[in-house]
C-alpha cells in the first residue's frame, strides 16, 4: 500500500504535524487532577509528577480517574556516559526516571506516570499499599537499578541471587559477554576451517592481552 | 460466595478434620515440578492439608533481555522477544515491532497487517490448546491432551509453513513481514508471499479446531471430578486482579469484559466481528471455560480475515540500515496470556536506549501469595494451572 517513498514521507510528516492529538483533552484532564505535567509521545500519555507526590498522585489516579489496573513499574537510567549500547546524542542530565503505567479496564485509557530521582541514593516511597502488584515490580527496579523503595514490605532480590553485586540495568554496568567478545561486527562470524579466514582468530591478540 | 448444593457436598467431603493436632512444616514445590510449566519454585508453610505464606521463587530462567536489548539492533531483538512466551512466540513480536514502527512513522501494508493478525490469532489458538491439554492433565484427566495436541500440531504446521519456525518464527520485519524462503509463487516479483494453499488449508484447519473444541468441551465440562476440583476454587475478585495487574483470560474470567484487541490499534481488529467471553465467579472453572470460548472467537476472526485478506505488498519501503528516531512510546497487545507491552525509549540509533518488557505471566503469578493463602494443598496445583503461565514470560 505505502511502498512508494513519497507516501512513506507523508506518513512521517503526519506524525510531526502540529495538529491537536485526539488524546490531548484526556491528557490535560489527567494532568489537572493529579497536578502534573502531561505530554503525549507517540500515542502514549505521559504525566510527570514530583517524586514527593508520587504515591498521592497515583492514588488520586486510581480513585478519581478510574485507573485502577496496575500495568507495570520500571525505570530508565538517563546517563551521559554509558558502558553498554549507545548514549543519547548531546547532553543528558544524569538521573533516574521512574515510570509506572496505570490503565482502566473498560475504555482502554492508559497513562504512564513519570518522576525523576537523583543519581545519588535514589529513593521513592513504595506503592505497595496502593497497588499490591507493585510489590514485584519495585523489587525488580530495586535490584536492577538500585532504587530504594521505603515502605516496601520485603525489598529483596527478585530474579538475581541474594549474593549478586551491582545493578545490571544501570548504564554504568558493563555487559560482560560484550566485554569478552565484541559483537556484532566484523568478528561476528568465525571463518570455516580451510577458507583462509581462520588466520584472524576471533579472540586474537590485542593490546591488553598480547598472549591470547 | 454462593455455591450450588452439589458443590458444597464435595467441599465438605474434602475438608479436613480440624480437631487433629498437626505440626507445621515447610513444603517446597519445584523448581522441577511438572505443574510449574518451567522452573518455578514455591515455598509454602503447610499445616495439615492447608497451605499458608506461599512464596514463589522466580528467576531461574532470567535471561536479561532488557539489558541485552540495549546492545542489539531492532531486527536482532525480534529473535529475543519471541523467546519470552515460547508457547505463543509469534504474538510477542508484534507489539515490539509496532512500537518501533510507531516511532519511525511507518505505515505497514494492509496485507502484512492481515497476515500478522491471522498468525497472532493462530498463536492464541495454539497457546490455549496447550492449556486445554495441560490443565485437565494436572487434575488427573489425560485424555483431553490427545485431542488438544492433535489440533495444536495442525496449527503449528501451518505457522511453520509460513514463518519457517514452529516456536520462534522471527517473522516480523520493521514495516512488514517476511515469509520463509521458498514460500509463495516462483516468479521473482512476488517471490515471498504466503505459501500456496495456505489460506485454504488454514480454513480447513479452523473447521477442525472448532470441532475439536466441541469435543474438548464435552470431555471436560461434564466431568464431575473436574467440576469438583475447579468450581468455587481459587476465586479471584476483579479489584484484587486489577491491583495486581492480572490481565487477559484470567481477568475476564472474573467477569471483566475488557480485551485490548477492542481498544488498542496495533492490528486491525476493528474490522472483525468477535465477542469477549467472560466468566461469572472468577474461579478455576471460569478460567478454563473463558479460554475454551476464546478459541472459538479466534477461529471466527481467522475465518473472517481469510475471507477479506487484501492483496498487495508485504513490506513497506524502509532503509537498509534502520535508525529509529528519538522518542518513547508504550505499545501493548492482547497476548494469549494477557497484556504484553513494550516501553521503548529510542536515542535515534539502530538499537533501543531502553526497552521495558511488560509480560503478562509476571503480573499474573504475582497473585499467587494472595490466591493460595489458606487453600488445600492439592488445590495449589489446580489454581496454579488455571492461571496458565509460562516461566519464560515470567522471568524474561
Amino acid at each position: 500500500m505505502t511502498s512508494s517513498p513519497s507516501e512513506t514521507e507523508t506518513a512521517t510528516e503526519a506524525v510531526e504535524a502540529p495538529t491537536v492529538h485526539p488524546l490531548q483533552e484526556y491528557a490535560d484532564q489527567v494532568a489537572a487532577v493529579v497536578e502534573g505535567t502531561a505530554t503525549i509521545t507517540f500515542d502514549t500519555v505521559k504525566v510527570e509528577v514530583p517524586a514527593e507526590r508520587w504515591v498521592s498522585a497515583l492514588t488520586t489516579a486510581r480513585d478519581d480517574l478510574g485507573l485502577f489496573f496496575f500495568s507495570w513499574l520500571s525505570a530508565v537510567d538517563w546517563a551521559s556516559e554509558v558502558e553498554v549500547g549507545d548514549p543519547f546524542p548531546g547532553e543528558v542530565e544524569d538521573r533516574f526516571e521512574v515510570l509506572a503505567t496505570l490503565s482502566d479496564i473498560s475504555e482502554g485509557r492508559r497513562v504512564t506516570f513519570s518522576t525523576t530521582l537523583s543519581k545519588d541514593s535514589p529513593s521513592i516511597a513504595s506503592l505497595v499499599e496502593v497497588f499490591a502488584g507493585a510489590n514485584w515490580h519495585e523489587r525488580e527496579a530495586y535490584e536492577m537499578f538500585g532504587i530504594d523503595f521505603p515502605g516496601h514490605p520485603n525489598l529483596a532480590h527478585l530474579y538475581l541471587p541474594d549474593s549478586f553485586q551491582g545493578n545490571p540495568l544501570r548504564k554504568s554496568y558493563p555487559l560482560l559477554s560484550r566485554e569478552v567478545k565484541p559483537w556484532p561486527g566484523t568478528v561476528d562470524v568465525e571463518g570455516m576451517p580451510g577458507s583462509g579466514d581462520e588466520e584472524e582468530p576471533v579472540d586474537g591478540p590485542s593490546e591488553e592481552n598480547p598472549e591470547a | 460466595m454462593v455455591l450450588d448444593q452439589d458443590l458444597v457436598r464435595h467441599l465438605s467431603e474434602s475438608s479436613v478434620s480440624v480437631e487433629l493436632q498437626t505440626e507445621e512444616m515447610t513444603l517446597n514445590i519445584g523448581p522441577q515440578h511438572p505443574s510449574t510449566h518451567g522452573v518455578l519454585r514455591l515455598v509454602a508453610r503447610v499445616d495439615g492439608e492447608r497451605a499458608f505464606d506461599v512464596q514463589p521463587v522466580i528467576g531461574y530462567m532470567h535471561r536479561g533481555y532488557e539489558k541485552l536489548s540495549e546492545v542489539r539492533t531492532y531486527p536482532q531483538i525480534t529473535t529475543l522477544v519471541n523467546r519470552i512466551d515460547w508457547v505463543a512466540g509469534y504474538a510477542n513480536e508484534v507489539p515490539f515491532i509496532v512500537a518501533a514502527e510507531k516511532l519511525l512513522g511507518i505505515e505497514v501494508p494492509e496485507r502484512a497487517q492481515f497476515i500478522r493478525l491471522i498468525l497472532s490469532e493462530m498463536a492464541r489458538i495454539s497457546s490455549h490448546l496447550i492449556f486445554m491439554a495441560s490443565y485437565p492433565l494436572e487434575l488427573g484427566a489425560a485424555t483431553p491432551l490427545f485431542f488438544a495436541l492433535r489440533e495444536r500440531e495442525r496449527v503449528l504446521d501451518l505457522l511453520e509453513g509460513v514463518t519457517g519456525g514452529r516456536f520462534h518464527p522471527n517473522f516480523n520485519r520493521i514495516g512488514g513481514v517476511k515469509p520463509a524462503y521458498g514460500s509463495g509463487s516462483s516468479t521473482r516479483k512476488v517471490i515471498q508471499d504466503l505459501p500456496a494453499g495456505f489460506l485454504a488449508e488454514t480454513r480447513d484447519a479452523m473447521d477442525k479446531v472448532m470441532a475439536a473444541v466441541d469435543e474438548l468441551e464435552q470431555l471436560v465440562a461434564d466431568n464431575e471430578i473436574i467440576l469438583a476440583r475447579t468450581k468455587g476454587i481459587g476465586i479471584l475478585p476483579t479489584e484484587v486482579a486489577a491491583s495486581y495487574g492480572v490481565s487477559g483470560p484470567n481477568l475476564r474470567a472474573s467477569g471483566v469484559k475488557f480485551d485490548l484487541r477492542k481498544v488498542e490499534d496495533y492490528l486491525p481488529y476493528h474490522l472483525f466481528d468477535f465477542e469477549i467471553p467472560v466468566g461469572e465467579n472468577g474461579d478455576c472453572w471460569d478460567r478454563w471455560h473463558v479460554r475454551l470460548l476464546e478459541i472459538r472467537q479466534s477461529v471466527r476472526i481467522v475465518q473472517q480475515a481469510i475471507d477479506s485478506i487484501p492483496s498487495g505488498p508485504l513490506q513497506a519501503k524502509v532503509p537498509k540500515i534502520i535508525k529509529v528516531p528519538q522518542g518513547e512510546t508504550y505499545v501493548r497487545a492482547e497476548n494469549p496470556k494477557g497484556e504484553m507491552g513494550y516501553y521503548l525509549v529510542s536515542n535515534g540509533n539502530q538499537g533501543p536506549y531502553r526497552l521495558k518488557i511488560r509480560s503478562a505471566s509476571f503480573s499474573n503469578i504475582s497473585i499467587l501469595p494472595w490466591i493460595l493463602e489458606g487453600v488445600l494443598v492439592p488445590d495449589i496445583i489446580a489454581i496454579m494451572g488455571s492461571l496458565d503461565f509460562v516461566l519464560g514470560d515470567v522471568d524474561r
